[in-house]
């Protein structure tokens, strides 16, 4: 069975994890593993979680109540399709006018040929990728090798993720190595010296 | 001229060659006599790279077409100021600039270190100079702006040829921020150099102590500042002159520049917890190498054709040479670095998660993550075509799928960060100070849904902005509203003397601020609104409360182009607000058309309108309209972010305290090691 770091019972309804989901990542194991968990983050008790929750709840009851799946444009399959005339930028940025630019004037001209016709944004885009190719849309499908160009920044994201809480675990760890260091060119016991001088001075340490 | 040039530019590599070689000798044998000589040599660099610049600008501006480069990237009738920027608009110009501005970095560590860091600067100029041999060379050898025209007669004879005219400035480059912006991006990206060269020289010299750190925070704020407020620049040139309503696109170009401003923000904040701490030395070398890896890596990219983009100089054969170049700065750096470990441990450990250390720790890791999202994306037709030979196209809507999130979880940080305390964040105190910010983002919201608002990112944007700005306005207010109580001062006074007591740490917080600002016009984009007409003389176009009248459309003649010009007066809310006048215009020399577009700024929206120019069939104009929301917001976001970084940049109170701190404690242990 799933545990959460947070406690359940809230919404009354054993099978409701939206607190896990919310928090932006599911933790898996006993109550021991969760209390270590707090004990690793140096959480003092369960109500300092409360604003973490609340920005959660908050991000996803927006989520839940904004948006909605919107009607074909030629502005919005223009940010979605390349143009063809060499410009190098999307159908909506091509900086030539379709008075001058006879590409641009037939791929616009094909978005509202379909949009007329009652085509999704999905089947217009096909319709371009059957007429020109892949290229011409202006980011990756998302099957095969391509795929990777989705996945991978997000991956890069988790890894990263794991590799501070790594980094933050190591860094917590009393190390003996840190009493002196070979950057140091100063003997300490010179140093102790003159930051008990200073400090009788009144000029601090410099820390 | 062009003699005066080329032998400027042998001069300019030969000092260069000498100063690399004297650092070293100048490092190796630790001699004071070597140093200035190699110190000189970078000077030198700097003189003849200056002669060099002065004498291409002079052949430009008399119009001297036997110059290739002049010819190819000027013309007679180009108005004098856009004559400066014919010296950046071309390759070879372009890397003789950057050669120039590199040349001016050094110079200035050498100016400003005549007394400091005596140890480190034989590394620091060898490594610039290093860095300034490999431009000068491509500047001489390969990519040399001061080649002559020549004919080929009949017979084989070749004669030198002065073309009548120039074939004239992209006319895309004719506006008045692409004479700033392309120095500001380069001020940027060569200006990372230094603190590279320091980077370098501390893990030479053993000298791996917080003191490169704190020798190069004004040499990392400034190179940083003008990439910030360059790719900006950049943005506001899009936005009024490519005509299609906005300022980023995604575009490989401008992710180039941006990749390095993320990797040098990510320093600017991690080298903290290392001056604070004495932790991350590591990672704040493999920053460092990271940035400057970066903006070489950037002009790489603009500059060899690997991909496809709208900014790209012609493709040219100097793709190899700056592969090679970066390899050998990835080897040289990272073996430094694993040579250099046993140097580089951390003082101090972790008390607390909950503290301002990991609210940096998590800051990079979001910044890096952007950074491999951005360079994944920017590269990946590369990638795809190498592994699959299938051509791919990489834009806008990619990365706005990706970065968006990142960005809004780095904008939370932003606001959030400075709320945590060094070492430990106790419960209480995060309680206290997250509340306010919270409520007021909740607030925000909360109004934003209840008046319609339904786009997801740009909803969250908005209440971030609240969040953020909330928690920066009460950093502000808490420590003016402690100084008004101990010392008396007026809420104003107390504003001012708490930001001078510490510019640093209160410039840092206008910058985020500056970033709230930035983050409110993006999330402007959501709620665009255009239309498309034809329209004769009388007639009206209607978008949303706006109504444009068109009273006349007329051509004209000038020296350097022709133009259609529609005059159009607005109405809002039935409200006369004045009118516009977009042009349509044909470069004579390049015969190139470009939009002239009219913008009515507002601090809610831009009305935005755009001559396409006129229809062959009906004889009408061709206009676009467009109202952008929120978009001055985006310029105000650079101008505090200016404002901010000179701020930070300004010696504070606290700071002349500590260095004197510093060096009575100096003084200190020089005289008891002679006792």
């Amino acid at each position: 069975m799933r545990k959460s770091v947070f406690t359940r019972g809230q919404s009354g309804n054993p099978d409701c994890d939206w607190q896990e989901r919310i928090s932006g990542f599911e933790i898996r194991g006993s109550q021991r593993k969760r209390a270590n968990l707090l004990r690793f983050l140096r959480i003092p008790n369960p109500e300092s979680r409360t604003p973490v929750v609340l920005f959660a709840v908050i991000a996803l009851l927006a989520s839940s109540a904004l948006g909605a799946a919107p009607k074909p444009t030629l502005k919005s399959v223009g940010q979605k399709v390349y143009c063809t005339c060499g410009c190098v930028t999307t159908l909506e940025h091509c900086p030539h006018p379709p008075a001058e630019c006879s590409r641009r004037a037939e791929m616009e001209a094909l978005v509202l040929k379909d949009i007329d016709a009652g085509k999704d944004e999905q089947a217009i885009l096909q319709d371009f990728v059957d007429r020109y190719g892949v290229p011409v849309l202006a980011a990756p499908p998302a099957k095969g090798f391509d795929l990777t160009a989705w996945i991978l920044p997000g991956v890069g994201l988790i890894v990263g993720l794991v590799v501070v809480i790594v980094i933050v675990r190591r860094m917590r760890r009393p190390s003996a190595e840190t009493a002196e260091t070979p950057a140091s060119s100063i003997d300490p016991k010179v140093l102790a010296a003159v930051e008990e001088e200073m400090k009788t001075a009144g000029l601090g340490t410099g820390k | 001229m062009n003699q005066v040039g080329s032998v400027a530019l042998i001069g300019a590599l030969e000092f260069a060659i000498f100063g690399t070689i004297a650092g070293a000798v100048a490092g190796k044998m630790r001699s004071m006599r070597v140093l200035k000589s190699a110190e000189r040599a970078a000077l030198a660099f700097w003189v003849m790279t200056a002669v060099a610049v002065a004498s291409l600008e002079y052949m430009i501006f008399t119009d001297d077409f036997h110059n290739a480069y002049v010819a190819a990237h000027s013309n007679r009738d180009l108005w004098g100021l856009y004559k400066v920027s014919v010296l950046w608009s071309g390759q070879e110009g372009s890397l003789l600039f950057w050669t120039f501005l590199l040349a001016g970095y050094g110079g200035f560590a050498v100016l400003l270190n005549g007394k400091k860091n005596r140890q480190l600067m034989p590394w620091v100029v060898s490594i610039t100079m290093a860095v300034g041999v490999f431009f000068s060379s491509l500047v001489f050898f390969i990519a040399n702006p001061f080649g002559e025209l020549s004919m080929v007669a009949a017979n084989g004879a070749i004669t030198p040829f002065r073309a009548a005219d120039g074939n004239g400035l992209n006319p895309l480059l004719q506006y008045h921020s692409m004479v700033i912006h392309p120095p500001m991006l380069y001020l940027g990206y060569v200006g990372f150099v230094v603190p590279f060269a320091f980077a370098m020289s501390a893990l030479i010299t053993k000298q791996l102590g917080d003191n490169w750190i704190r020798a190069t925070r004004r040499w990392t704020m400034t190179p940083w500042m003008f990439l910030g407020v360059g790719i900006l620049l950049g943005g506001q040139w899009a936005y009024a002159v490519l005509g299609w309503g906005g300022y980023w696109g995604w575009d490989p170009v401008e992710n180039a520049s941006f990749l390095p401003w993320l990797a040098g923000t990510a320093f600017l904040h991690s080298v903290m917890i290392q001056e604070k701490r004495g932790m991350l030395k590591v990672w704040n070398v493999v920053l460092v190498i990271t940035t400057f890896f970066l903006c070489i890596f950037g002009t790489f990219l603009t500059r060899s054709g690997v991909v496809q983009s709208v900014h790209a100089f012609a493709e040219s054969n100097i793709g190899p040479y700056f592969a090679v170049f970066l390899g050998i700065i990835l080897i040289f750096s990272i073996t430094l670095l694993f040579l250099r470990l046993d140097y580089l441990k951390s003082e101090n450990k972790l008390d607390s998660v909950i503290s301002r250390e990991s609210g940096f720790l998590f800051n990079n890791w979001v910044l890096l993550a952007m950074v491999f999202a951005v360079l994944w994306g920017t590269i990946f037709p590369v990638i795809s075509k190498a592994v699959e030979n299938v051509t791919v196209t990489v834009g806008p809507p990619f990365f706005n799928k990706v970065a968006v999130p990142i960005g809004l979880i780095l904008l939370f940080l932003t606001g959030a960060g400075p709320l945590l305390a060094w070492r430990k964040t106790s419960f209480q105190s995060l309680k206290r100070n997250f509340t306010m910010p919270l409520a007021v983002a909740v607030a925000v919201g909360a109004a934003l849904f209840f008046f319609g608002m339904r786009d997801l990112y740009a909803w969250m944007t908005l209440f971030l902005c609240a969040f953020t700005a909330t928690c920066i306005v009460t950093e502000f207010y808490k420590g003016a509203r402690t100084r008004a109580r101990m010392k008396g001062e007026n809420p104003f006074l107390a504003v001012y003397n708490l930001t001078m007591m510490n510019t640093r740490r209160y410039g840092g917080y206008v910058i985020h601020l500056a970033m709230v600002f930035l983050f409110i016009g993006f999330a402007g984009l959501a709620f665009k609104s255009e239309t498309k007409a034809l329209v004769n003389e009388g007639d009206v176009i209607h978008l949303k409360d706006y109504m444009l009248r068109a009273e006349s459309l007329t051509g004209g003649d000038d020296p350097n182009y022709t133009y259609v010009r529609a005059v159009f007066s607005i109405t809002k809310n039935g409200h006369s607000i004045g009118s516009v006048h977009p042009e349509r215009r044909l470069y004579k020399a390049s015969q190139q058309p470009t939009s002239h577009v009219a913008i009515k700024p507002s601090l809610a929206e831009d009305l935005y309108v755009v001559l396409d120019g006129v229809d062959p069939d009906s004889n009408k104009a061709i206009i676009e309209v467009f109202v952008n929301p929120l978009v001055d917001w985006v310029w105000i976001g650079m101008t505090v972010l200016l404002f901010g970084s000179l701020l930070a940049m300004v010696p504070s109170r606290v700071e002349k305290e500590m260095a004197e701190i510093r060096k009575t404690k100096e003084e200190l242990v020089e005289e008891k090691r002679v006792y």
